[in-house]
Parts: C-alpha cells; sequence; structure tokens
C-alpha cells in the first residue's frame, strides 16, 4: 500500500482536494442527497470492491487499477469529510456573531 | 459525527470528476510502475543461482519463469520476489532444471575447433570451462553445446578443468566424463603427449577414474627432402636425442656437400630401436638422388625421387637394403633424372673443377675403399662424365707427404683406381678412363699443415 501512494502521490492528492472541495460544498448545498436505501447499496458495493481488492480476486491490470480506485475513492471521502468538518466549523463560528 | 453522515449523501457529485482522475492515473501510471517493478524485480534476483530468468509484470503481479538449480533456490528466489515492494502476487512459474542421469560431460578436439558438450551444472562452471578452453587453446575455436543439468558428482569443476587441460595436448579426439568415470580417446599432439596425458590423470579428485585410456602417440617420423633448385636439404621431424640429432647433422653434412643444410628436427621420446642405423644410410641414398624425399615412420624407410643415372637405382636399392637394420621396412619409389645435354670435353672439365671444389672423394684412412659418404659426389661427377661421352679422362691420385713416398705412391694409384672402377661399375666404358698415381709429388699446399695435408690428399679428373 506504501507503495502505491507514494508512486501515485499526484493523484490521490488531487483526489484529497476534490474531496475537500466537494466536503466544502456540502455543507451548505441545498439539492438532495442520495437515500439512505441507496447510501446501504453503496456501502454494501463498497465492502465487496475493499473484499475482491484484498482478497486478490482479480489479477493483472485490472486487479491494479481496482486498487487505485479503492485508494483514490478512500482519499476522496477522506478529502470530503475534512471539507464538510472544517466548513460546519466554519460556519458554526460564524453564526453566533451574525 | 451525525453532520457527517447527513453531508456525506451530498458527496457524490465528486464522484464522476474522480472517476476522470482514477481513468487518468490508471491510464498514465500503469506502463511506468510495471517497468519500475520489473526493474527492481530483476535486480532483486541478480544474486540468485538461476537460468533462463523472465519476469514480465502485469499490474502489480509478477510472473516468474526460471530455470532453478535446487527446490531451495526455487523457493528463495520466489520469496525474494514477493519481498519487492509493491508486488501483489508472483506467479511462479519456475521449474527445476532438468536432471541428468548419467551425467555425462564431454569435450571433443579436432583440427579447427574444440566442442564442449553434454551437461555442466551450473552457469558458471560453463563459464569456467569455456574459459578455460580459450586460454588452453589460444587460437582455436571453442563451440559451446553445454546444457545446464542437475545431478553432477562432487568436484566435477576440478576433474573436467583438468580434462580440458588434456584436450590441449591432442591432435584430435574426445573426452568424455561420465559421472565419475573418464573415457578419452584420439591422438596426441606431440610425440610424448600420450604419456603426460596419463600422467595429468593421476591428479583426478577423489572418486573419478580412468574407465579408458585410448589415446594414441602421433607417428615417430623423420623427414628430409632434397631439393635441387634452391640446393637444400631439408630435415624435420623427431630424433630420439641431441647426440643423435649430432651425429645425423653431422651425417648429413658430410653426404650433402653442396647443399645448403636447414635443420628443422626436435629431440623427443618414443623413437624405435636402432633409428640412427636406418636414418644414416637412409641420408646416405638420398645424397645420391637428384630431387628426392626421404620419410622414416616408425619402423619404415621410404624413400622417392630421380637418380642421376640408371645404374645407380639398383645400386642404392642394394645398399639400403644391405644397410638398413633388421626388421625395418624399406620402400624405394625410384626413377632416373632424364639425362642432361651432351657438352664439349672442355665444359666437361669445367664442370669437374667445380664439382671438386665443392667436395672431394673421401676414402677410409690410408687404404683405397671409397668412403660411402662420397657415393653422392661420385654420381655427380658420373652424370658429368656421360655428359661428354668422346672425352677421354685421367683421374690422377694425390697424398700428402706422411709417410713413405713408395707407399703413397701405391695408396694414390690404388685410389685413382677405385675411382675409375666406380665409374665403369656406373655403366661407363673403361677405356674412357686412365687411373694415375702421382704419390706426394704434387701438392697443391703446405704439407706442414692438417689443413694443407687435407687439400694434398685429392682426386682430381683431367679431360684430355
Amino acid at each position: 500500500m506504501g507503495f502505491l501512494v507514494i508512486f501515485n502521490w499526484s493523484w490521490l492528492l488531487l483526489s484529497v482536494l476534490l474531496g475537500f472541495a466537494m466536503g466544502w460544498i456540502a455543507v451548505v448545498h441545498r439539492g438532495r442527497g442520495v437515500s439512505k436505501r441507496t447510501s446501504q447499496w453503496l456501502a454494501l458495493l463498497a465492502v465487496a470492491v475493499v473484499a475482491a481488492a484484498l482478497a486478490h480476486l482479480i489479477p493483472g491490470r485490472p486487479g491494479y487499477w481496482l486498487d487505485l480506485a479503492m485508494l483514490i475513492f478512500a482519499m476522496y471521502i477522506l478529502g470530503c469529510a475534512a471539507g464538510s468538518w472544517l466548513r460546519e466549523r466554519v460556519l458554526a463560528r460564524v453564526t453566533p456573531t451574525s | 459525527m451525525h453532520g457527517l453522515f447527513r453531508w456525506s449523501s451530498k458527496w457524490w457529485p465528486g464522484v464522476i470528476p474522480l472517476a476522470i482522475v482514477w481513468a487518468l492515473a490508471a491510464w498514465i501510471s500503469t506502463s511506468p510502475m510495471e517497468a519500475d517493478l520489473a526493474a527492481r524485480s530483476n535486480a532483486a534476483l541478480k544474486d540468485t543461482l538461476l537460468d533462463q530468468t523472465s519476469i514480465e509484470v502485469s499490474g502489480r503481479d509478477v510472473t516468474f519463469t526460471a530455470n532453478a538449480f535446487s527446490e531451495d533456490g526455487r523457493r528463495s528466489a520466489v520469496a525474494v520476489l514477493q519481498s519487492v515492494a509493491g508486488v501483489r502476487l508472483v506467479n511462479d512459474e519456475s521449474r527445476l532444471v532438468p536432471e541428468a542421469k548419467p551425467f555425462v560431460w564431454s569435450a571433443e578436439r579436432d583440427v579447427a575447433r574444440v566442442t564442449l558438450s553434454g551437461n555442466s551444472p551450473l552457469p558458471a562452471t560453463k563459464g569456467k570451462l569455456l574459459d578455460a578452453a580459450r586460454a588452453t587453446l589460444a587460437g582455436v575455436e571453442v563451440v559451446d553445446q553445454m546444457k545446464l543439468s542437475r545431478g553432477a558428482p562432487p568436484r566435477f569443476d576440478t576433474a573436467a578443468l583438468l580434462l580440458v587441460e588434456q584436450i590441449g595436448k591432442l591432435k584430435d579426439g574426445k573426452v568424455i566424463l561420465s559421472d565419475n568415470s573418464v573415457t578419452l580417446s584420439g591422438m596426441a599432439r606431440d610425440l610424448g603427449g600420450r604419456e603426460a596425458i596419463a600422467a595429468a590423470l593421476k591428479n583426478l579428485p577423489d572418486g573419478f577414474s580412468v574407465a579408458a585410456n585410448d589415446i594414441k602417440a602421433p607417428p615417430y617420423v623423420f623427414q628430409a627432402n632434397k631439393d635441387p633448385v634452391t640446393v637444400t636439404l631439408t630435415m624435420s621431424g623427431y630424433v630420439p636425442d641431441n647426440n643423435v640429432h649430432a651425429t645425423i647433422a653431422a651425417a648429413a653434412a658430410r653426404k650433402f656437400f653442396g647443399e645448403k643444410i636447414v635443420d628443422n628436427v626436435k629431440a623427443s621420446m618414443g623413437a624405435p630401436s636402432r633409428f640412427l642405423n636406418a636414418v644414416v644410410p637412409a641420408l646416405g641414398a638420398l645424397s645420391r638422388l637428384s630431387t628426392g624425399t626421404l620419410v622414416v615412420t616408425d619402423r619404415e624407410v621410404k624413400i622417392s625421387g630421380d637418380a642421376l643415372y640408371e645404374a645407380a637405382v639398383p645400386q642404392i636399392r642394394a645398399s639400403l637394403a644391405k644397410d638398413s637394420p633388421e626388421g625395418w621396412q624399406i620402400t624405394t619409389e625410384l626413377s632416373v633424372k632424364p639425362a642432361a645435354a651432351p657438352v664439349d670435353p672442355g665444359v666437361c672439365q669445367q664442370l669437374f673443377l667445380e664439382l671438386l671444389a665443392k667436395g672431394k672423394i673421401r676414402f677410409e684412412p690410408g687404404r683405397a675403399s671409397i668412403d660411402p659418404d662420397s657415393a653422392g659426389l661420385l654420381d655427380r661427377l658420373i652424370e658429368i662424365a656421360m655428359r661428354c661421352p668422346t672425352a677421354n679422362i685421367d683421374i690422377a691420385g694425390h697424398t700428402d707427404a706422411d709417410g713413405e713416398d713408395a707407399f703413397n705412391q701405391a695408396l694414390s694409384e690404388k685410389r685413382a683406381q677405385a675411382v675409375t672402377d666406380y665409374l665403369v661399375k656406373a655403366g661407363l666404358p673403361a677405356g674412357r678412363f686412365t687411373a694415375l698415381g702421382y704419390g706426394s709429388s704434387q701438392p697443391v699446399a703446405s704439407n706442414d699443415t692438417d689443413e694443407g695435408k687435407a687439400q694434398n690428399r685429392r682426386i682430381e679428373f683431367l679431360v684430355r
């Protein structure tokens, strides 16, 4: 995993930034989010994909692309979480004074 | 934390550009990453003993193909690859090199090349054997047909290297090492080579033995070639030792009075018995030929060439048969040189003088018996006499001043008569020759010195 991170650090950084931006926006976004049911399906899909990756089920290049996808997605989620949390903190500080 | 879950339902729009990032990353990074993994995998295997190693990388999975020399070596190579950072899976397609039973290695030499074939336990051993063959046989092409196999006996390297050295001593032949037993065949390059190989084989490592040593010694050849164009006698081949060499060189100098002698003879053991007794009369026979070759091989004397006149052929054959040692085979292939054009008596006289200035007819000391070493010179004198058939010739004998005058007078007459008889025996009419003896009365040099006396002891041919 360390090798993948070092080798693809620029793409991962891009994913984190993208996630951060998305997380920052999501806090004030007024559109509809995915439903709870869809979220559950997506979570199940994510678990299945992670399991497939960890079990090395997919060989060769597709296996690498799957690992890369997982990593990029994980970085995106981290970025989103950081972005949303930070935006929320910023909003919380602004609201009492206004 | 609750907020995170709430907000996470709105994170999905970013997944679309994320998918593009992923696709780009996969597109751009896959090949460089595979190349990086392949390079580091190959580097990691650098010190591992394998043959025909091939590394193929697909994604982060490495397919490893190689021939290993032991099960441990194979396993350790796979472990090394698994420890390379970034490698996810190792597809092990390696196998053990085949085991040879019996483990046969051979080296074959012919005129132009040496071929090493059969089995070799390790690439390093193979390299060592090839290097040793190149060093031993500088200038000879070394062909590698060895394949790698398991099952070599212990100390194979030492034994095979010793055998490569022996191949250098062969003219042609083959050395086979089958498990622990050595078989040799062929012919040694030099005399003594067979013995040298037999001695070297005693140093084979423990456990190895010689099953058969059929190395033959090269024939013991002495050769002499008389070339009338370059006026050269060339001797080559072998003689038993330096004493025999000196004796043969001295005999050649006496018998070949006008020729330049080129001596390429080497001393070597292995000569047949009574070698010298066979070679000296054979050189005498060669000296009587205009052009000819003498080959002494083992116990056979073969002489071929052109005699100077008809009657010389049976004489040469007879004297060879008489003087050669018993048990030796004599082969002669003699023809007669075409007769030279007749010349005037004056020219004949000139030719006699020129020839007798180069060489002298020798006799046994104090006697009238012609020294056999003078046969070549006498044949040349006969050839000249045949070119002026109308001329009558006085054959004059002279002695030095040692001894009594009466004895010297008688000796000079007898010697002149001996020469006349020799000419008549060769087929010349007796009436053409008059034998005269002058004792010591007509010296051509001082009788006070040995050199002067030698000059005074002479036979002269005077055309009337």
